[in-house]
């Protein structure tokens, strides 16, 4: 199959040059080693110190004719190779690439004429600035971060469950590079915001970064094998710890994971040194400040407070009482609580997420609820067993295993079969089930919802079934009046159990137990259809009753649509810290093989900054200061070495050092070193501003050069010493915003939630299947893609979009039939080829040679030559609009960006 | 295209190609013969996901079956991936021996059974996870993270393709749904993206590539493929330094040719009757499987370099049996469908391949994630846990002794006890008999020069001719 791609030469070279050029390496440094013995090697390599080591140097500018620095520096080496610069572009060109590099989409066909038309002198710096002001910058530049910290909104490996609340730190990324917000802030903030600033909710929801990585659910949780979660756990560790490292300093400590890096200085333990700053932190959804939850949560309770009261209102007039699934849900009874939520027989813990066989388990204690309406849970034992807070006793239970499942929920519990007996299911819509999984039992404070409620002469009423697949009758459940039974029976799958009596005034407990049956706890899922409190006599409404209950509907539904625009608690997937336990250096990199101990603490080769953080008792929030600090610190000469390249390789395709996540020996070596560290001094003279270091590079005559010249091909087939700009390809998702924006249909909703463009199935692992998006809200820019990380998308895959598993520092382009067969037979393409067409006919009337016009202006950002103009015209007439949008839209032209 | 007529392609492609950027690419081409002679061109991988029991199907353990209903751990210390081991339980099935090698198989696999003078066993298999997800990247990647190039994506990166119109590296998944792990099982990793697997669709009605064909609402616009030809020419007249212009042409082209190729190598109605049905076409549950298998044969007779098929999946609803190999509580059930599967397909598979002279140069390979635990599992003590620290694989044609084995379990089956191997000593060998090296067939990724055998790999000589 005739494939090419611009990363293949280098690819392909690996397969046998380099290796055996690296074996000869190897080979010469072992000799070395050999013939001047370990400390005299160790201690010539502490005088040379590998070029990315040595302190940032303040390389005077070369003396020349060209004004900007950047210009003068690559001047001097093309003079040296022999080579001429090519020619400015024209600013048609100029307009394009600079939309492409800064923001990622194609500029309007106003935005060329105003500027090819722009008398001013200073128009190309007047574009830059506005471009850099403009929200899309940070739009643009986040996907290059979010590239080198793999981000995704599913957790990844076998499960790959989503992360709603991921997105937080994608946009905290896109405020801080539209803010310019100083470098080094911005990665303090990353790596420890929630130590240094846990009142700036900006700053807490940035370590976020940390956690974007996949996170693998099945074995850390999931498993119950010990070796296996222990084996789970360091590969997150380490892939915490390499993402940071890679990510700001470029030195590939992930190889020091099993032995002594190779190539560079870093012995085995550093990996474990680096590791015990990160070992406190787990992944997960963690609250932004403890301010902006109370202040949310007091929002909420005023909502949830009118709401209970106008439901009490409302629940007495209609007579409907009290639903005992909405109360275990930490609601009033009249539906407020939420489905789902779950109470910890062990505990009386309130929990959300789904539990299965539960340890610590503690037949026969009592756990007092912190809720109004409950009085207390608990696990019953056999015979006797305490059932509330006033040590009443049930007597006469049965025996069972001690064992138990899940939480007692509103709603159905963990695995539950099935939510239907009676030919009702209970799950849907005006029923309730409260699920009790055997073995454990809930006790109901009446007195207490007598007093809340004001109602008096309560009537108990419930349908039982058995949740499970068991059809023999294998579980048990019991009611209780203050210990006494009321009702009880052995149920299975074909079983559906009425209970209904009343309760006299004086009744102070209900109680709610479910047993195993002695068979086993497996499948007994106990549950209670519509469990409810009602009044005994019915109400009989008046007219002003009626009138009332109308009013009390709306208040109801206003307070409702409130509460549900209140959302979430300001929630985002970050880091939970815990103070981590002693690190030890693993040996060969083996979970099951712990050797010494590991104290926190950082490679060691920065002159003046401490490399040791503390022992093994400091504080988990201090390790990550120390590292942030360490990181960011003037002295270390990584840090900005390694951002202003990756500025330079945004703007040239490729850096000065083109290996930009690997500044150590395996990496190359810079191209333009004076250059880089010139850069890098810059960005320290001008504060930690990204978006300065990238004015300077676009406002340079470097940048602005042509890129189709072919002059210099003999001696730099490359194009190292850029003796012209390099020809990009639109990467993946610039692609499709560029056609979105062609199209007239992009959709410039900026943050928030991303979009879905999938349907969405739960299953054991979720089933993510991709839709056609041909909806406004799935036309926002890809930026705002909801990321599922096992289930790629296959228009972006296609298209070269990378794989989040993985760290992208540089992304590959490859041409192959297969993006032909995409780009041209996508129903999102053909689609969007259709209202192009649409567009053109309204922007430019009926008349062709108009609608010609406005598509190559809108596409090319520019008109047509006069023989384009011909061929198009012909298309047009002879097989219509949609003919000449498809062939543009495919067009090379349209892919890249000169 | 095979490595040579790729340089010709290269040579005559037209003046789009600068003459250094062509110098370039042919100086970095692989070595058109790999490393040392091949003996074979082409892999059939056939992929059991959910982890198939070795006890139940190749490891023929007397002793476990003495020790039937005796505790498997009198200590009580072991904790298995989701369960305490149960009692030791033994096959489900009775074993025999097969063939002029005499080996033994169990009845699971009747036709199969009759082609063990073809095919290789290691029995001593083990993986670094019992976790399904990180276990299947292993044996695809020989890493248990996502991000790592498959298995064959190395291939195709190192060896091309002979495959004039057809993809190099094809994947057919269960019409059922894909693997645990999903379609990272064929990723590219940090290789180029065109390495990695194109899943071709398995079900008889649907076309075999996505967006091969406009969707129907669609069909009625014309397009016009000179106007779009006029504008890439001229705009690439103006650009003579930038070859990808030209390669993006003539991947239309190509695009166009798929659009023959594809349909016309998944259409079986010209396959004989005798072929359906040595395929079973007809059979409900062995039909498509059967009919991935035929795929597989025709796409390397097309030149296709490395074909993966998948018997089983994850991600689905299928409710009647477990949906793969995962048999946790109904080991008789869910092993007894699946074998089924797997001996109709596979051992016609074998024989055709063989017949038509192709076993040859073609290596099969079948294997799974990891072993299942010889103890039982479960309240009725019909199923079986995950167990990493034994299955078996086997090979068969492509340079592979027949009727031969590697390593051994230990009494039990419980862990691989003579030669244990992981992923990387069956990958060096897979390898080895397509002509690479595997210790130099690598690429640079975040500091290191990665290869799909990590840093370890011995090619097992013993099961070569």
């Amino acid at each position: 199959m005739v494939e090419t791609s611009k990363t293949e030469a280098a690819a392909a070279a690996s397969f046998d040059k380099i290796c055996s050029a690296r074996h000869l390496r190897l080979v010469k440094r072992l000799i070395a080693w050999l013939l001047l013995g370990p400390g005299l090697l160790i201690s010539l390599a502490a005088q040379q110190p590998h070029w990315s080591l040595r302190p940032i140097t303040s390389p005077p500018v070369p003396p020349a004719k060209m004004a900007h620095p950047i210009d003068a520096f690559i001047g001097q080496r093309l003079k040296e190779a022999q080579l001429e610069p090519s020619a400015p572009a024209d600013r048609r060109t100029l307009i394009r690439r600079l939309h492409f590099d800064l923001h990622g989409l194609p500029p309007t066909p106003e935005d060329v004429e105003a500027f090819v038309n722009d008398p001013d002198p200073k128009a190309y710096e007047k574009l830059v600035d506005s471009l850099l002001d403009s929200p899309h910058f940070g739009e643009r530049f986040a996907r290059h971060w979010l590239d080198i910290a793999h981000y995704a909104d599913t957790h990844g490996f076998e499960r790959d469950k989503l992360r709603p609340d991921a997105w937080p730190y994608r946009d905290y990324v896109i405020r801080a590079f539209n803010a310019d917000k100083p470098y080094a802030r911005f990665l303090q903030e990353q790596i420890a915001g929630d130590v240094l600033w846990p009142n700036d909710p900006d700053a807490v929801v940035a370590t976020g970064f940390l956690a974007a990585g996949p996170w693998d659910f099945v074995g850390q949780v999931e498993t119950k094998s010990p070796i296996l979660r222990r084996s789970a756990r360091a590969l997150d560790l380490d892939d915490m710890m390499t993402q940071v490292m890679t990510a700001t300093t470029a030195m590939t400590v992930n190889c020091a994971r099993c032995h002594d890096h190779k190539l560079d200085k870093i012995p085995q333990e550093d990996y474990y040194r680096l590791t015990a700053v990160f070992a406190g932190l787990k992944r997960g959804s963690r609250n932004v400040s403890d301010d902006a939850l109370a202040q949310h949560n007091a929002r909420k309770k005023a909502i949830e407070d009118k709401l209970s009261q106008a439901q009490f209102a409302i629940g007495e007039l209609e007579g409907r009482g009290i639903d005992l699934a909405d109360v275990v849900g930490g609601g009033n009874g009249f539906g407020t609580g939420r489905k789902g939520i779950g109470l910890d027989a062990r505990t009386a813990k309130v929990q959300e997420r789904p539990f299965g066989d539960l340890g610590n388990v503690k037949p026969g204690n009592y756990a007092k609820s912190a809720y109004n309406f409950v009085d207390g849970v608990f696990v019953p034992a056999k015979g006797e067993t305490p059932i509330s807070s006033t040590d009443l006793k049930a007597t006469g239970l049965p025996a069972n295993g001690g064992k138990a499942w899940d939480m007692i929920r509103n709603g159905p519990v963990a695995s539950q079969h099935s939510t239907e007996w009676g030919g009702v299911d209970y799950n849907k819509a005006d029923h309730s089930l409260l699920g009790l999984h055997a073995n454990a039992g809930i006790t109901f404070d009446l007195a207490a919802i007598r007093k809340a409620t004001g109602i008096n002469g309560l009537r108990f009423s419930t349908v039982v079934g058995y949740g499970g697949i068991t059809v023999q009758p294998s579980a048990e459940f019991r009611v209780l009046v203050d210990g006494k039974l009321a009702a009880h029976q052995r149920i299975g799958r074909k079983d559906a159990v009425t209970v209904e009596f009343n309760l006299s005034d004086d009744a102070r407990f209900l109680t709610l137990i479910s047993t195993d049956g002695g068979n086993g706890y497996s499948h007994d899922q106990i549950s209670f259809g519509n469990p409810r409190l009602t009044p005994i006599k019915p109400k009989q409404l008046t007219a002003d009753d009626q009138k009332k209950l109308e009013q009390l509907r709306r208040q109801k539904a206003r307070l409702e649509m409130e509460l549900a625009n209140l959302g979430e608690p300001p929630k985002f997937y970050g880091v939970i810290p815990e103070q981590p336990p002693v690190v030890k250096v693993l040996h060969r990199g083996n979970p099951e093989s712990p050797r010494d101990p590991a104290s926190p603490g950082t490679l060691r080769w920065v002159k003046g900054l401490k490399a040791d953080f503390g022992d093994h008792n400091m504080p988990e929030g201090q390790r990550r200061a120390a590292l942030a600090k360490w990181i960011t610190h003037a002295n270390n000469p990584l840090t900005r070495r390694v951002i202003v390249n990756r500025l330079w390789q945004w703007h040239f395709g490729r850096g000065i050092v083109d290996t930009p996540s690997d500044f150590g020996r395996g990496g190359q070596k810079p191209t333009h070193p004076e250059l880089l560290d010139w850069l890098a001094e810059e960005l320290r003279l001008r504060k930690g501003s990204l978006k300065a270091i990238t004015r300077l590079i676009v406002t340079s005559a470097t940048y602005r050069q042509v890129s189709h010249t072919v002059h210099g091909k003999a001696t730099d087939a490359d194009n190292r010493f850029l003796w012209r700009q390099n020809p990009r390809r639109l990467q993946a998702e610039a692609m499709r915003d560029a056609v979105l924006a062609t199209s007239g249909k992009l959709n410039h909703k900026a943050g928030g939630p991303g979009y879905r463009d999938f349907k969405y199935t739960q299953a054991y692992a979720p089933i993510y299947q991709y839709i056609t998006p041909d909806t406004p809200d799935l036309w926002r820019r890809s930026i705002y893609r909801f990321v599922v990380r096992t289930t790629p998308h296959e228009f972006l895959t296609t298209l070269d979009c990378p794989d989040p598993a993985n760290l992208t520092p540089k992304r590959l382009t490859t041409t192959t039939p297969l993006q032909a067969l995409t780009l041209s037979n996508n129903p999102f393409m053909l689609k969007q080829t259709g209202y192009f067409a649409m567009r053109l006919k309204q922007d430019a009337g009926a008349l062709p040679e108009n609608q010609i016009v406005r598509a190559f202006q809108l596409a090319f950002s520019r008109p047509p030559t006069p023989i384009e103009a011909k061929a198009a015209l012909q298309t047009v007439r002879t097989k219509g609009l949609f003919a000449l949008c498809h062939a543009v839209l495919n067009a090379n032209e349209f892919a890249y960006v000169d | 295209m095979s490595t040579s007529s790729r340089r010709d392609f290269l040579r005559t492609a037209g003046g789009g190609f600068g003459l250094m950027a062509l110098g370039d690419l042919l100086a970095r081409e692989p070595q058109p013969a790999g490393h040392h002679p091949a003996k074979a061109k082409a892999v059939i991988q056939i992929f059991c996901p959910g982890g198939m029991s070795q006890v139940d199907t190749w490891d023929h353990k007397p002793e476990l079956a003495k020790r039937n209903g005796t505790p498997f751990d009198p200590g009580g210390k072991l904790q298995f991936f989701a369960s305490k081991p149960g009692n030791c339980q033994g096959s489900h099935w009775t074993f025999q021996k097969h063939g002029a090698c005499g080996r033994p198989m169990s009845a699971l696999f009747p036709r199969l059974a009759t082609c063990v003078d073809d095919m290789a066993f290691v029995h001593s298999m083990h993986s670094k996870s019992a976790l399904h997800g990180p276990a299947m990247f292993m044996m695809n990647s020989g890493f248990i993270l996502p991000g790592f190039p498959s298995m064959g994506a190395w291939v195709t990166y190192g060896l091309g393709s002979e495959a004039n119109n057809l993809p190099g590296y094809v994947v057919l998944p269960d019409p059922r749904g894909l693997p645990p792990g999903g379609v990272l099982n064929w990723g590219a990793g940090f290789l180029p993206a065109k390495q990695q697997g194109t899943p071709m669709q398995t079900a008889a009605d649907k076309p075999p590539l996505a967006d091969l064909f406009a969707p129907d609402e669609f069909k009625s616009n014309p397009r016009d493929a000179n106007l779009l030809s006029l504008l890439n020419r001229r705009h690439a007249a103006g650009r003579p330094g930038n070859s990808e212009l030209e390669a993006r042409i003539k991947a239309y082209e190509m695009a166009a040719k798929l659009q023959l190729s594809a349909p016309e190598a998944t259409g079986i109605t010209g396959e004989s009757a005798a072929t359906q049905k040595l395929y079973q076409l007809a059979d409900e549950d062995i039909g498509p499987f059967g009919r991935q298998c035929l795929l597989a044969r025709r796409l390397v007779e097309r030149g296709v370099r490395f074909v993966q098929i998948f018997c089983g999946a994850e991600n689905t609803t299928a409710r009647k049996i477990r949906p793969n190999w995962d048999s946790h509580e109904d080991l008789p059930r869910d092993h007894g469908y699946w074998g089924r599967v797997l001996d109709g397909g596979a051992a016609a598979l074998l024989k055709d391949l063989k017949v038509r002279g192709l076993l040859d140069e073609t290596l099969v390979i079948c294997t799974t994630e990891f072993g299942r635990q010889p103890a039982a599992q479960g309240s009725q003590g019909q199923g079986r846990d995950h167990n990493a620290g034994a299955f078996t694989a086997w090979l068969a044609g492509g340079g592979i002794r027949g009727g031969t084995s590697y390593g051994a379990t230990d009494e039990l089956g419980w862990k691989a006890a003579v030669n244990p191997t992981y992923s990387y000593d069956f990958h060096a060998t897979a390898l080895h008999l397509l002509g690479i090296d595997h210790e130099r067939l690598s690429f640079y990724h975040n500091g290191i020069q990665r290869r799909l055998t990590d840093v370890h790999g011995h090619v097992i000589k013993e099961l070569i001719i």
